[in-house]
């Protein structure tokens, strides 16, 4: 019965995976028949200062976005937790219904806003994204908060400890599990995100994403867009591999 | 003994109902205390609002001399062993059991010792490093208690804390707990729904129902001298009869007086009488107090339940008329009709109407496919009057058949000094239609629309016994006797020997097993 969804599979994520590493290392002009392997896409990228600046941007602004999210998303999951279970609805649903909306819309209404003030391009870019993806991270925390059984704060309580002390002891430790999966949430269509920095940045503010998508549809250079891409899959394999590894050391400890 | 804790009038309501209607108790110093009922009496509710995890809306709770209404449930000396456990699951077994010391900064190697010592207490030395989500329920359950009592506190609560765990394991605990309790010499306070946890560990029971105390006793006090039928029935197997306390030391009951070890009723009070099944002895005729007849027999292991009947309740018998086939054939349409004769009650005869008429004489029509077909039209001289009257079914194609209705006087027994009624009716079937059911005293009791129910309130009283002397699966035409009877006086009773079913047998028992309790008052 599983056939359906290896067909599925091969469609749609082995084989356009597949074409976007083999145009990564192969050069415009070859065809199927004919064509020889290169790295000249990857010493080009690595070579050029401003792919590397693009690169740096890109990354610290998408950290930047995670850690706010982090920092804003976990008190109000926290909140929204405490309240009575009808009420712990209709504050998530308050909280979804903004997403009914499309996000290009949405983004489009932050530039009407963001016009008025006197602020960089990168502030708007990163006001963007905190306000697009906030929602996943208040999401994945209260979902762990919610799902905690009420008796082991009262166990806590029970031992002795304080609710500063249960909070620290108990509830931080046994929700960061939803922390991670937050994170994974935000930071990986924050690192690639393209058309928030395109909407908000204006034309000045590049990010990798804006890189990925100016070479497959203004430059027509796939093997170079390709090559892009690779890299910043390869970046985000290596963080998501860090992320894990926090999360298994603090499940331990 | 000291007495440790005080409960003061403590009244909680939920949601407008009140769960505990004031309840004044009080535990002393190193007692197993047991709070006994089923759920929703209100005992979990008592121990949250100990642990400091309720607040009561009345009432006042004194420990120790101090009254701890305002302290928070982390400054409490009490601590819980809860329901499921409630173990960190972030936490290995040390840490989970060095929680409490860790929050109250105690010295690493003294946390060391007191750990190892408590694992040793409950036996999981060399457990410190498993994580506690793949321990079982028993050991996750020595965990938690383990956990509980490294804070030397001066109560543990237990909220049901075996129920999870099986029968085994649940005994095994039984007796660790009592063993843990008797070592460390603190009071524990036991919540559980479990009659016989309760007898075997506590030093006192405090039974419940409804937010309220029925009994405060040790466990022989509970089961001996149970205040009231609540408690009796809740504290193992027993036989309560209704009776009259005739005077000091004589009561009646089951129409006789005898002689017992009570007094201090009114004379002529109305009360319970209860004998455990354990004390009731199966003799012969000769000599017994009372005599009965077997009617089941229960093998439960270690020794048979039998019950006996002394008394048999109301019954009516009544005739089976076994009719040969007479379905009717229309070989003109290929249809084939069948119906019975039946007796009717002159006073049921208004409500005799077209749906009644064909349950009542079963009638049925079938196609050549034997597909059921629907009575289409139905003719009677029915009258409200004794007598015999023909009654006709018909099919869509005219295929019909006539029987008759007898109508007859009300013919119910009463008996009044069981205050029953009884009726049922003389009826008429085929075999095969005897032969092809399911469950035959039931079809019986439909057949012969019997009935029983009380004189005084009208409320209808179950049948629980139909008697024939036939083999469904052989019987022939002819008549056949039934008879219906409701339940009589029946004792239930334990014994290591075997009887039959159907025995005549005698029954005694001592005058000191007769246990007089006051009516309760609902």
């Amino acid at each position: 019965m599983t056939y359906p969804y290896v067909v599925w599979l091969v469609l749609f994520v082995v084989i356009p995976m597949l074409m976007i590493v083999f145009y990564a290392f192969t050069n415009a002009g070859n065809d199927i028949l004919f064509f020889k392997f290169t790295l000249e896409n990857f010493t080009r990228f690595f070579q050029d200062a401003d792919f590397l600046r693009v690169l740096y941007t890109s990354l610290k602004i998408a950290f930047l976005t995670t850690i706010i999210c982090v920092l804003i998303g976990y008190p109000t999951a926290y909140v929204i937790a405490k309240q009575d279970e009808n009420k712990q609805a209709i504050y998530i649903l308050l909280l979804t219904l903004p997403m009914w909306i499309n996000m290009l819309v949405r983004t489009y209404a932050w530039k009407g806003i963001l016009m008025n003030f006197d602020v960089s391009s990168e502030f708007k870019v990163f006001v963007g994204m905190v306000y697009n993806f906030l929602p996943y991270m208040i999401i994945q925390i209260y979902t762990s908060l919610a799902k905690m059984d009420k008796n082991l704060l009262n166990a806590a309580y029970d031992l002795g400890a304080n609710k500063m002390q249960t909070f620290l002891r108990v509830v931080l430790p046994l929700s960061i599990p939803g922390v991670i999966s937050g994170i994974t949430l935000v930071f990986l269509p924050a690192v690639s995100s393209f058309f928030i920095p395109k909407l908000l940045g204006g034309g000045d503010y590049v990010l990798i994403g804006n890189l990925i998508e100016t070479y497959f549809i203004t430059t027509g250079d796939w093997n170079f867009g390709s090559a892009i891409s690779l890299i910043m899959a390869i970046i985000i394999i290596i963080s998501m591999y860090f992320t894990k590894k926090i999360d298994k050391k603090i499940g331990e400890e | 003994m000291r007495k440790l804790i005080e409960f003061r009038n403590i009244v909680k309501t939920f949601d407008n109902q009140v769960v505990l209607k004031g309840i004044n108790l009080n535990v002393y110093e190193n007692e197993f205390v047991t709070l006994l009922g089923p759920s929703g009496c209100g005992k979990s509710t008592l121990l949250r609002i100990l642990g400091g995890f309720l607040q009561q809306d009345e009432g006042t709770i004194i420990f120790d001399g101090q009254c701890i209404d305002d302290v928070p449930a982390y400054k409490r000396e009490i601590n819980t062993v809860f329901q499921r456990y409630a173990l960190f699951p972030h936490l290995d077994v040390f840490d989970n059991i060095a929680f409490g010391l860790r929050i109250k900064k105690v010295a690493e190697d003294v946390i060391d010792q007191k750990v190892t010592r408590m694992l040793s207490l409950v036996n999981l030395e060399g457990y410190e490093h498993r994580n506690v989500t793949l321990l079982s329920g028993g050991q996750q359950q020595r965990v938690a208690i383990a956990r509980a009592l490294v804070n030397e506190p001066e109560v543990l609560l237990l909220d049901e804390p075996l129920g999870a765990l099986d029968l085994k394991l649940r005994q095994e605990m039984q007796r660790e707990l009592k063993r843990i309790q008797q070592e460390v010499g603190i009071t524990f306070i036991y919540v559980t729904h479990d009659q016989e946890e309760a007898l075997t560990m506590s030093d006192k029971i405090v039974v419940m129902r409804d937010g309220e105390i029925q009994q405060v006793g040790t466990p022989l006090e509970i089961y001996n001298e149970p205040a009231n039928e609540y408690v009796a029935k809740f504290i193992g197997e027993s036989n309560i009869i209704e009776g009259v306390m005739v005077e000091d030391y004589k009561v009646k009951f089951d129409e006789k007086v005898f002689d017992c070890d009570d007094f201090g009723f009114k004379e002529n009070e109305p009360v319970d009488v209860l004998i455990r099944p354990e004390d009731i002895k199966i003799v012969g005729r000769t000599g017994a107090l009372m005599k009965g007849e077997v009617k089941s027999v229960l093998f439960k292991g270690v020794h048979y339940e039998i019950v006996v009947e002394t008394i048999s309740g109301a019954s009516k018998t009544v005739t089976m008329h076994i009719l040969s086939e007479h379905d009717t054939y229309n070989a003109e349409a290929n249809e084939k009709i069948g119906a019975n004769d039946f007796f009717v009650d002159l006073e049921d005869v208004d409500a005799l109407d077209d749906f009644n008429l064909v349950a009542r004489a079963n009638a049925q029509a079938w196609d050549e496919e034997e597909n059921d077909l629907s009575i289409a039209n139905i003719t009677h001289n029915i009258e409200n009057k004794v007598g015999t009257y023909d009654c006709t079914f018909q099919t869509q194609k005219n295929t019909e058949i006539t029987i008759k209705v007898h109508v007859v006087d009300p013919v119910y027994v009463e008996d009044a000094k069981k205050n029953i009624g009884i009726s049922a009716f003389d009826f008429f079937v085929t075999a095969e239609e005897v032969k092809e059911s399911m469950a035959i005293s039931t079809d019986l009791k439909t057949w012969a629309s019997a009935e029983a129910w009380n004189l005084q309130d009208d409320s209808e009283i179950e049948i629980t016994d139909v008697k024939f002397d036939f083999d469904t699966a052989e019987i022939k035409e002819g008549s056949y006797e039934i008879t219906f009877a409701t339940q009589g006086r029946e004792y239930k009773i334990e014994t290591t020997t075997v009887h039959e079913e159907g025995d005549k047998v005698g029954l005694t028992f001592d005058r000191n097993d007769i246990h007089v309790m006051s009516k309760m008052v609902v």
